[in-house]
């Protein structure tokens, strides 16, 4: 196929699969046991799936378009969309490394290798990023004092590596099922 | 489902409504900035009677913004009752015996309640007034400065249009899967964590196929009416940049010189 029209084949498709990340985004549901503002959703899935059929490029418009629609339909309840920032940074490190491995290593045990990194990198990462950016970003919003320290480490970090396990089961089980279909698109896009 | 098509966008044919939607994203994008200014009882009425008049203009019925309030309220409320008992700073105003409320507590709480209001107000009326496809198009022009480090501002709206288009198609067929799936005795929205993984599953496998059939056929339907990228491409809805919306950025100019003046 002529690359021009491969080009613009991916862009649809990273439209379609953000329309459907984004209705993910509207499906969560809170964790028993951590606080309400950190919910559980499968829209990482689609951004996952856009990632290692076309490329990480593809993966990261996903999440970045999920972000903005969601940011025009639903408003940030704190004026500024903090926690849309910060629903992408998660993504974007939630995607990135389960794919260069996966690239490395075209299996199952490639990807749930990945993902297990994946889950590593990304809770780590928002962390670190709660704890220089957005947690003071909050606070300077809000103009209160807490304990970040306790915020992050009793819920931030443990609610990422839930989250990172659930998308891990929730991949692998699609991944047994599409396999082949993804191997296809792979050949397709990434030729 | 009308709900997913307009998102939160209530029609109208207010003032507000009628600005062009690159002016209110400045617009906001600028308040976001000149609230912070704000910091002694002067500024910050002068913002809230600045808000008000927008509301105004706007002519949204505040039982739509105080919806939009909803999910924060009970963190505003928190954020004032912890500066109420917390700042003990300044004379005593109300002595309970077990505590006290100082006038610098009073101020800090009422204060950043404040800044907190005007600020999901204003982004509330951005989005309840212009329709996410102007949004798009807004974005799209204010962006232009960046594609010369080589963003793909053209591809990103074009993206995001289609995005919206198929948002409502979409969901209607999510809904459908859904029910599908919950005929079968799978439920998506109850039960053990286990369950709901499982659940998911057989909802995104075939969401995730028809998507990418989906995209195959409206690719091939661009390139067939000549679909070549963003360069030398006409619009169908063309912005219009009039006088009022000079108006109100000047307006908020003044404004914000004005704080910055009388800040103390």
């Amino acid at each position: 196929m002529q690359k021009r029209s491969l080009k613009l084949r991916s862009f649809v498709t990273i439209a379609m699969l953000s329309g459907i990340s984004f209705i993910l985004m509207l499906l969560n549901f809170p964790l028993p046991w951590f606080p309400v503002f950190l919910q559980i959703d499968f829209s990482d899935v689609p951004a996952l799936i856009a990632a290692i059929t076309m490329g990480p490029v593809a993966g990261i418009l996903v999440e970045l378009v999920k972000n903005v629609l969601d940011w025009i339909y639903t408003g940030a309840p704190e004026g500024i969309p903090v926690g849309h920032m910060a629903n992408f940074a998660t993504g974007v490190l939630f995607i990135l490394p389960a794919y260069y491995i996966y690239k490395k290593f075209p299996s199952a045990k490639g990807l749930i290798s990945g993902l297990v990194v994946s889950t590593v990198v990304m809770s780590l990462g928002m962390a670190v990023l709660n704890y220089v950016a957005f947690l003071p970003l909050y606070t300077y919003l809000l103009g209160f004092e807490y304990d970040m320290y306790e915020t992050i480490v009793l819920g931030i970090l443990p609610f990422n590596i839930v989250k990172g396990i659930m998308m891990l089961v929730v991949v692998t089980m699609i991944y047994r099922s599409m396999r082949v279909w993804i191997e296809q698109q792979r050949r397709q896009y990434l030729a | 489902m009308e709900k997913m098509i307009f998102g939160r966008y209530i029609p109208g044919n207010s003032f507000v409504h009628k600005l062009d939607p690159r002016s209110k994203l400045l617009f906001v994008f600028a308040f976001i900035i000149v609230v912070f200014f704000a910091n002694n009882t002067l500024t910050y009425g002068i913002l809230l009677a600045f808000t008000l008049i927008v509301i105004l203009l706007s002519k949204i019925r505040l039982y739509f913004l105080i919806n939009g309030l909803k999910p924060v309220i009970f963190l505003m409320l928190f954020t004032l009752i912890l500066h109420l008992f917390m700042t003990r700073e300044g004379p005593v105003l109300v002595d309970l015996g077990f505590m006290k409320i100082y006038e610098e507590g009073l101020r800090q709480g009422v204060y950043i309640s404040m800044r907190f209001l005007m600020l999901v107000f204003m982004t509330s009326i951005l989005t309840l007034t212009t329709s996410p496809i102007s949004i798009t198009d807004g974005l799209e022009v204010l962006l232009n400065p960046f594609k010369k480090i080589k963003l793909p501002v053209h591809e990103l709206a074009l993206m995001m249009s289609i995005s919206l288009r198929f948002i409502p198609t979409l969901m209607d067929e999510t809904d459908k899967i859904m029910k599908a799936q919950m005929a079968r005795g799978s439920d998506l929205s109850a039960g053990p964590i286990k369950d709901r993984l499982k659940a998911v599953v057989p909802l995104l496998v075939p969401l995730f196929i028809s998507a990418f059939k989906r995209a195959e056929d409206l690719a091939t339907a661009m390139e067939v009416r000549g679909y070549r990228g963003g360069e030398g491409r006409t619009k169908y809805r063309l912005l219009k940049w009039h006088a009022k919306d000079t108006i109100i950025l000047v307006a908020l100019v003044i404004m914000a010189i004005l704080l910055w003046m009388l800040r103390g």
